[in-house]
């Protein structure tokens, strides 16, 4: 049982790849049925799913692709022609085969489906229209049409009867057809190639020599100009070339479970977290031993081993990489049909297939991409009449590009239809309630467009069974910002839209921005940062409660992160602020934060089953100090921001800043190892009538301040202390942005030039050499904690 | 020599005889939180840490201090006394970080200090008082052990999300 289990598997893994193809191939028929090589590979799907079948007793699925064999079979012959009718047959008994196997797949049975009409229908094609067999000599004119000049020696061996062959013997035979077809064409080739190149008729150029193009920017495939203008895909030396190096790649192949692929990043994952401990360490060291001699060689290693992580990484991610191809293939498919249904006339052209993404988001992309492209369809291209009327061609375009942008991937989706008219998008939203006149008024041409992704917004003046019922864009929009991707609309009336999603390669290591906030600190992902400023706060207006500023000509929304995950607010940050401009999917947003710390490769975790789905926090990271950094859900945070108005904004030092009445309430710190020297110090302080504390020595001032139990308004440290001197201390103390604007005076009896130096350079304020006068500590405090007499008497 | 043989597999099963005599005991490990001492099962225990710096996580509940890092795991950090209705204190030399396990679910606890392990028979284990047998309790049941009463924690139900 497990052998036949293991063998179904192989079996629905190898049909499925086939069929990804087959859709391709059987459109791109349509256009070239004379290609004898797509042909018989659409022949061999069918042929191989049905030894397959058959051999695992799926009665009914060999039955089916028996008889799609037959029209298949015929049509490699020529005795068939593979007419748009007859395709109309020969596609939905794909797709009833896919069904099949779909079931299978499920169920493991293919019981319980019905095929006796498609087969009636298949058999009818393949009888009724049955076109004569071209004899030999009719058709050997050496000097005619290409595709002529290929039937006769095909047609030549039709008595072979391919039902009795063996699958070997059908692989043989099949290679010994493409090898005379290569054959036929090569010598063609060079026939044509000796004439004087008179202008070729080319079919289908749009799509051949644009897809042969990019190939030829993306990798260095071989298309040179003499093979691009040969008939599109069947061109034969191109594909065989690709199919000797293909047969080569293949062997060099081996399947890898996903999961396995997952562990091997996660485990790199955890080795780029110590890599950056690593190098945080390495940074201290460096700074504590100066110019010792085992840091270069430290360094060396550092370097080394981020070197070689960075290179895995990106290996590793190579491996769980796919071609959007992938997706793509599935769409000339779906245009066909579609343009069948509204009865249009539209093209798809796709280039950049070969472009590579992590399989993770190549499974989230195809849904996205499904509904713009039939929203597309549906809205942006008109009929032909109407294309006609606005004298463009009858033929609309679709254009499916995708290539490389940094660590971004862009797909674009273009069509050449109506566009998108801002008023009227204004007016529908406003109908339905979805923006007020007000906000129309105020929105921008890009805010205008973003409508579209609105839910419960459709422009359909009609609903269709391809769109209109007002899910599909709103689905775009969701899926695309779980991805962190950045949706971008651009639009002329009457020529076209444009739809450009930008997509970060990789979903488990990011890059990202670390921003402060008061005394925490908060990853958001670079993917989703437009750009920073750093603004004063006038420039901070407030429209209908809520906090805007103007950025060049747009008018941006603005949240205090503060507000969004209520940090404490110890501190006043003072006249300037930074903010971070935010964009995804459609939209944009300003968060205010205090500081930028700087970029950082991060690795996503999760907060654990105990803190899931905490809003406006997307997981958390281990920081190069071992520390954890929470990483902001961009998505999240711009739903929160709508409900945050502009009021808790602006109150803000009241709460914080006691207000001080009298001399007690300020507080002085007093650190000196010396009893006496505290002793003489509080005595000096003393008319002052101020509260004082004492410390020992900088540890105990240390565990003082950071216990927040009192708010001191200056600390006076004597330098030369046990466990911790006062230089330690105060740099330290000015690790800490809450302490930022606490004033630290030195009262020492070191009086050299050069201590006095690295006073500073820790951070203090005053320098007070022992032995001193009351009269001159006391004036020294007064005038640093800002102590004004003749108000508080 | 078969009978031999015979000799020392009868002793050997006379031990394991023994030994699951021995499963009726549970291993307990008791610590203090407030003025009240408490006891988790040992094998619900991941492991017992001295206090390193976490990271508070918005819109979680006082008692959630936020998260923190175990070899590179994060892992939700939960203080104890305010969970249980008791005034939070600073830490000390003395506190920890409990680190409890579930299945799945993990989350470190933050308690005063530990007292010790101890072994108690399931004999000597009641179900919780009555007053405290409502669904939310925290209570698995109480042990008695010579002059003293320990009150054994439900390890689940500390790892369950009630916000």
């Amino acid at each position: 049982m497990d052998e036949f289990q293991e063998i179904l598997q192989d079996f629905l893994v190898e049909s499925f790849e086939l069929i990804e193809q087959l859709d391709q191939d059987l459109t791109l028929l349509e256009t070239q049925p004379d290609d004898l090589e797509l042909l018989n590979r659409i022949f061999r799907v069918a042929h191989t799913i049905k030894g397959a079948s058959s051999f695992l007793n799926f009665d009914v699925l060999t039955h089916l692709t028996h008889h799609m064999e037959d029209v298949l079979n015929k049509a490699r012959h020529n005795e068939l022609k593979m007419t748009p009718e007859v395709l109309d047959v020969v596609l939905p008994s794909i797709d009833m085969m896919k069904n099949i196997l779909h079931t299978i797949r499920d169920s493991g049975t293919d019981n319980g489906y019905d095929v006796s009409d498609m087969v009636k229908r298949l058999d009818a094609v393949s009888n009724g229209d049955t076109i004569p067999e071209v004899s030999p000599a009719k058709s050997v004119a050496p000097a005619k049409a290409a595709p002529q000049v290929v039937e006769e020696p095909v047609a030549a061996e039709d008595e072979i009867d391919y039902e009795n062959l063996t699958e070997a013997e059908v692989e043989a035979e099949i290679a010994r057809l493409l090898a005379k077809r290569q054959a036929e064409d090569k010598a063609k080739r060079e026939a044509k190639k000796s004439e004087a190149p008179a202008p070729k008729k080319v079919e289908k150029p749009v799509e051949s020599a644009k897809v042969q193009a990019t190939f030829a920017d993306y990798d260095n495939a071989p298309a040179e100009p003499v093979k691009s203008s040969a008939p599109a895909k069947g061109a034969p030396a191109p594909a065989a070339a690709a199919a000797q190096s293909q047969s080569a790649a293949v062997e060099q192949t081996i399947r890898v479970d996903v999961k396995r692929l997952d562990h091997l990043m996660n485990l790199i994952g955890e080795l780029v977290l110590g890599k950056n401990r690593l190098i945080k360490i390495n940074d201290d060291v460096e700074e504590r031993y100066e110019g010792e001699e085992f840091l270069e060689e430290l360094n060396q290693v550092v370097s080394i081993v981020s070197l070689v992580t960075t290179d895995l990484q990106i290996a590793v991610m190579k491996t769980r990489m796919l071609p959007i191809g992938k997706v793509f293939n599935k769409f000339p498919r779906m245009i066909r049909d579609l343009s069948r249904e509204l009865n249009k006339k539209i093209e798809l052209v796709i280039s950049g297939e070969e472009t590579e993404l992590d399989k993770s988001i190549v499974e989230e992309i195809g849904d996205p991409l499904v509904h713009i492209i039939r929203n597309s369809c549906d809205h942006g291209i008109e009929d032909f009449e109407t294309r006609k009327l606005k004298g463009k061609p009858e033929t609309g375009i679709i254009e499916l590009k995708a290539y490389n942008e940094g660590n971004h991937i862009v797909i674009s989706i273009a069509d050449d239809g109506k566009g998108l008219n801002t008023e009227m998008l204004k007016q529908k939203a406003m109908e339905k309630g979805v923006i007020s006149e007000h906000e129309a008024d105020n929105m921008s041409e890009k805010e205008a467009f973003g409508l579209i992704f609105r839910p419960g917004f459709s422009t359909a003046a009609q609903v269709t069974s391809v769109s209109g019922r007002g899910v599909g864009m709103d689905v775009v929009k969701t899926n695309i910002e779980k991805l962190n991707g950045i949706i971008d609309i651009d639009s002329v009336v009457n020529e076209g839209t444009t739809m450009k999603l930008k997509i970060p390669l990789t979903l488990a290591i990011i890059q990202a921005l670390l921003v402060g906030v008061q005394e925490e600190f908060y990853a958001i992902p670079l993917a989703s940062v437009l750009e920073t400023v750093r603004i004063t706060k006038d420039e901070i207006t407030s429209v209908e409660n809520r906090s805007v500023m103007r950025l060049r000509d747009e008018v941006l929304p603005l949240v205090h992160l503060v507000d969004i995950f209520e940090v404490e607010r110890v501190f006043d940050t003072g006249e300037h602020a930074y903010v971070v401009i935010l964009g995804l999917a459609e939209s944009k947003i300003g968060v205010i934060v205090d500081s930028l710390v700087g970029q950082e490769e991060i690795v996503i975790k999760s907060l654990g089953e105990y803190l899931k789905g905490m809003e406006g926090i997307a997981g958390a990271t281990i920081r190069g100090d071992g520390g954890v950094t929470l990483i902001v859900d961009v998505a999240a945070i711009m739903q929160m921001a709508k409900s945050i108005s502009t009021k808790s904004m602006t109150s803000t030092k009241a709460s914080v800043v006691k207000a001080k009445n009298s001399p007690s309430d300020y507080h002085v710190l007093i650190v000196d190892d010396s009893k006496t020297d505290r002793t003489i110090m509080r005595k000096s302080l003393e008319p002052l009538g101020i509260t004082l504390s004492e410390a020992n020595d900088g540890l105990e001032a240390l565990n003082i301040l950071k216990a927040g139990e009192k708010q001191f308004d200056a600390v006076l440290i004597d330098i030369e202390m046990p466990r911790m001197d006062g230089y330690t201390l105060a740099s330290e103390i000015k690790k800490y942005s809450k302490f930022k604007n606490l004033p630290l005076i030195a009262v020492t009896s070191r009086s050299g030039k050069s201590d006095r130096m690295r006073g500073v350079e820790s951070g203090m304020v005053e320098y007070v050499t022992k032995p001193y006068s009351p009269e001159y500590l006391l004036n020294v405090v007064k005038r640093n904690i800002k102590l004004n007499m003749e108000r508080t008497a | 020599m078969s009978e031999k043989l015979q000799g020392i597999i009868n002793k050997q099963r006379k031990k394991e005889e023994a030994t699951s005599s021995i499963d009726e005991v549970v291993q307990l490990v008791g610590f203090i939180v407030g003025d009240e001492e408490y006891t988790v099962p040992i094998l619900s225990i991941q492991e017992i840490i001295k206090p390193i710096e976490s990271t508070r996580v918005p819109q979680t509940p006082p008692y959630v201090l936020g998260v923190f890092n175990l070899r590179g795991s994060v892992i939700p950090l939960i203080d104890l006394r305010i969970k249980f209705g008791i005034e939070p204190q600073p830490a000390t030399p003395e506190t920890r970080f409990i680190v409890m396990k579930n299945k799945e679910e993990i989350a470190g606890f933050v308690i005063d200090r530990l007292t010790e392990a101890i072994r108690l028979n399931v004999r000597d284990i009641d179900p919780a008082p009555e007053t405290s047998l409502q669904e939310k309790t925290f209570i698995d049941g109480v042990g008695k052990q010579q002059d003293r009463i320990l009150t054994i924690l439900k390890v689940d139900r500390l790892l369950e999300r009630d916000f």
